[in-house]
């Protein structure tokens, strides 16, 4: 089907074995009428669902709309390739040359960066951190956990101390920052910048101090060592990658999820015994925008000023514009009615007429404005 | 006639009386009734504004909108998640108030990462590259001649519940759960354009690319790409709103709402992942151990209790009334096969009932009949199970693995407290300090 025929291969012996390991929770059998059964497991540890008979599923599908050549689009141009594939990978691809020193790095943060995450990257007002200190250091808080003691402290996730790439830094401050302006930073900024990201986690790149003095080039870039580059699973580097994700998945123990066979499930004594209710404290969070509320009222009026003529057009129009009662600015048309005073033709026009004029012309405008629309009416402006 | 004469003469002066309270309420009788007793419904025995005056002219409101009374059923947000000037903050879904298994498109949950981009329909390319056989560009109007299919499928973040790993925090569903909507998506098969185009065998990875000002990006297996991803540019019937973003999304059913990059702009293909900045700094769930999970993809199976609610709790029910106990319950991992129900706080356990449809990476509506004894407490608990095999642990199960900074995934079973008075709390089952591994 697909011009990969090793990868589906490679693909379809795991299908097989994770098919084994899911069979005994088919049987559960809860496949809706008409429906097509899952079959197989997907990377993600979920099931997928082959087209069989014409469905997915539950869906019908036009197979004839498969495996067509459709010829749709056209060949991008090499120049519109360069501009738009810019993104920046691990091992250098997409990292133009360029350098930039920490002290150029530290002039730009405090003139672009600062108003938002805070001096020395501190953070605040709803900005991420930058850095909380040594990176190295910072890297072993990642074992805290405050599920034993809530006071504890918990750890640290900034881009020394958690992130596992350095490029995610430069890529991202290329194209995502300064936040309200961003794709305005050059090639060498984006350097000086990443240098005092660098600067500021106290850094080393190949036994060097990244220091006050320090000047960044692609060539140091390459040997930066993130102190939590192994901190991630699965493995999702080299050839063998998305075998050992699959792999991860197919364990549901990795990632906290939990697999039963449905007749086998805990319908009585199923908590643990030293579960207790537990509430929120101090009220919790409550501020929310707008306040929560359930009731059924007419939303506070608002304050808009009256359009006489298009409240004509919305209102009026399909009769006083038709010949049915007299037009906008119609002198002549509006005279036997103005003989009887102004007050008349408001009065008729509030409480409508035997003559068809329904009251307010149908509208729901106060008083007050369907008498400016009246006016409108006879005045023509 | 003299009789009726008479009758009336009778009666007018309380009719009298009558017709002035009630031209004071700006409402009139019904023709025929004659004298309104104590436990008359007034909306039933008067005339109602409506009913009396020309309605709206289908001239009005050619995009409808809801009635004016429904101003209260909206997005909210919270400056808790008030990230970036609200430029990479959250608005939830009023899920407390959501009918069957679709959100109206006004209230889908609405995140971003550089606020909500406004694209110009007609500058929109779609760069498809990297290790194909061929390269492809698309305007919107050739991407939408591509055959299409339609899907119903929920759209979670994945930190939906995530504020809450350590304790309750919110007395309320619409923030509790809301980090989630549901909607028919029309688009795409990504297959279907790759088909066309060829992929090269040691394309394993694919990159996402946002146009917005984050230029969001995630790295998608090609297992994924190869089996449902989509592109997508219709939501419930219509164009997708820009908070979905408009004009052309990625939907990967099932998995986290932040794969699903929007304002899309550039596929790329390659043989080794990016480490964009959404999938490494963030949407990683630190362990115990200290290893983070990256890559974290598919949403759990999970469910909740939706009525009652803190919003609507069941504090005018009387006593021996019946009532409906309704719920939602989600996975991205495949089709919901069963919920059970526990009126003590997840102890023990019977099978509610589902309803409607029932479709693969949906939301899927459950049902429980309860009557209500006036001054009974409850602690209301569902557990919903999917056909690839999962069912939700318990909260002590779940932190027992995942301790309580990963902040990602948190699918545990969600407890809601019926107090004596009705009243709905949010709260927890869970053994203080968590339990030993189990």
């Amino acid at each position: 089907m697909f011009k990969l025929n090793s990868k589906l291969i490679v693909s379809a012996s795991v299908i097989t074995a994770a098919a084994l390991f899911t069979a005994g929770c088919m049987d559960m059998g809860a496949k809706p009428a008409g429906a097509n059964a899952a079959t197989a497991a997907d990377i993600a540890g979920g099931v997928i669902y082959p087209i069989e008979d014409g469905m997915t599923g539950p869906y019908y599908v036009n197979e004839k709309a498969m495996n067509m050549k459709l010829n749709h689009g056209r060949v991008p141009t090499a120049n519109e390739l360069d501009a738009w594939n810019r993104d920046v990978m691990p091992d250098g691809t997409g990292l133009p040359e360029g350098e930039g020193s920490v002290e150029e790095g530290e002039e730009l943060y405090e003139a672009k960066c600062v108003s938002c995450h805070g001096d020395f990257g501190s953070g605040g007002g709803g900005y991420p951190s930058l850095s909380k200190g040594n990176a190295v250091e910072l890297q072993q808080t990642l074992t805290n956990n405050r599920w034993r003691d809530p006071e504890a402290d918990g750890p640290t996730r900034v881009f020394g101390s958690y992130w596992p790439k350095a490029s995610t830094m430069w890529w991202y401050i290329r194209d995502g920052m300064p936040h309200p302006k961003s794709k305005t930073l050059t090639t060498n900024e984006t350097y000086a910048l990443t240098a005092y990201m660098l600067n500021i986690n106290e850094f080393e790149i190949d036994g060097e101090e990244v220091d006050d003095e320090y000047v960044l080039n692609r060539e140091k870039f390459l040997k930066i060592k993130m102190p939590n580059e192994k901190g991630f699973e699965p493995n999702i580097d080299g050839p063998n990658a998305l075998n050992d994700v699959r792999a991860y998945y197919a364990n549901s123990a990795n990632f906290g999820a939990k697999k039963v066979n449905p007749s086998e499930r805990c319908m009585t004594d199923c908590q643990e015994k030293t579960a207790v209710v537990t509430r929120i404290e101090n009220g919790g969070i409550s501020e929310f925008n707008p306040p929560m509320s359930v009731v059924r009222d007419l939303p506070e009026a608002k304050k808009e000023a009256l359009d006489a003529k298009s409240a004509y057009a919305n209102n009026c129009a399909m009769c006083h514009d038709t010949g049915v009662a007299p037009p906008p600015g119609d002198k002549d048309g509006w005279s036997s009615y103005l003989s009887k005073g102004m007050d008349a033709v408001y009065k008729n026009g509030i409480d409508g007429t035997e003559s068809g004029m329904p009251p307010k012309g149908g509208s729901s405008l106060s008083d007050a404005d369907f008498k400016k629309v009246v006016d409108y009416l006879i005045n023509g402006k | 006639m003299d009789n009726n004469k008479s009758q009336k003469d009778l009666e007018i002066s309380d009719r009298r009386d009558f017709f002035k309270k009630t031209a004071a309420l700006g409402v009139s009788a019904l023709a025929g009734t004659s004298l309104m007793a104590s436990e008359d419904d007034k909306a039933i025995m008067h005339h109602v504004p409506w009913g009396q005056t020309w309605g709206d002219p289908v001239t009005k409101n050619l995009y409808g909108m809801p009635s004016k009374y429904e101003h209260n059923v909206t997005r909210r947000y919270t400056k808790l998640l008030a990230s970036g000037n609200y430029r990479a903050s959250i608005a939830v879904t009023p899920i407390h108030e959501s009918e069957g298994i679709i959100t109206p498109n006004g209230l889908f949950f609405s995140r971003s990462h550089g606020g909500v981009a406004h694209i110009d329909p007609n500058q929109f390319r779609l760069m498809i590259h990297g290790l194909l056989e061929e390269e492809i560009v698309l305007t919107l109007d050739q991407l939408k001649r591509y055959p299409s299919v339609t899907r119903t499928h929920f759209i979670e973040c994945p930190a939906n519940g995530g504020q809450e790993w350590r304790g309750p925090q919110f007395n309320s569903l619409q923030f509790a759960k809301g980090f989630m909507a549901s909607a028919s998506w029309t688009g795409v098969y990504i297959k279907t354009i790759l088909e066309d185009l060829g992929i090269k065998p040691e394309a394993q990875w694919m990159l996402a690319e946002g146009s917005d000002n984050s230029e969001m990006g995630r790295t998608v297996p090609i297992d994924k790409v190869l089996d449902d991803a989509m592109i997508v540019w219709g939501q419930n019937g219509e164009a997708l709103r820009p908070e979905q973003g408009y004009p052309v999304r990625l939907l990967l059913p099932g998995w986290e709402g932040n794969l699903c990059v929007k304002w899309l702009k550039r596929l790329e293909f390659a043989a080794e992942p990016w480490y964009c900045k959404e999938e490494t700094s963030k949407y990683t769930a630190l362990k115990p151990t200290g290893k983070a999970i990256q890559h974290f993809y598919a949403n759990e199976v999970n469910s909740t209790v939706v009525s009652p609610s803190p919003e609507k709790p069941w504090t005018d029910l009387e006593d021996g009334d019946v009532i409906e106990i309704e719920g939602l319950a989600w996975s991205g991992m495949g089709t919901i096969t069963g919920v059970d129900i526990s009126l003590d706080g997840g102890m023990n356990y019977v099978e509610a009932s589902l309803k409607g449809l029932v479709l693969p990476k949906s939301w899927t509506r459950w049902s429980y009949m309860h009557t209500f004894k006036k001054g009974e407490k409850l602690i209301l608990a569902s557990r919903a199970m999917d056909d690839a095999g999962y069912i939700q642990p318990t909260i002590d199960e779940e932190v027992a693995i995942m301790g309580v900074e990963s902040v990602y995934h948190r699918n545990a079973v969600e407890t809601w407290e019926v107090t004596a008075e009705g009243k709905v709390n949010h709260v927890q089952l869970r053994t203080p300090g968590g339990v030993k591994n189990v």
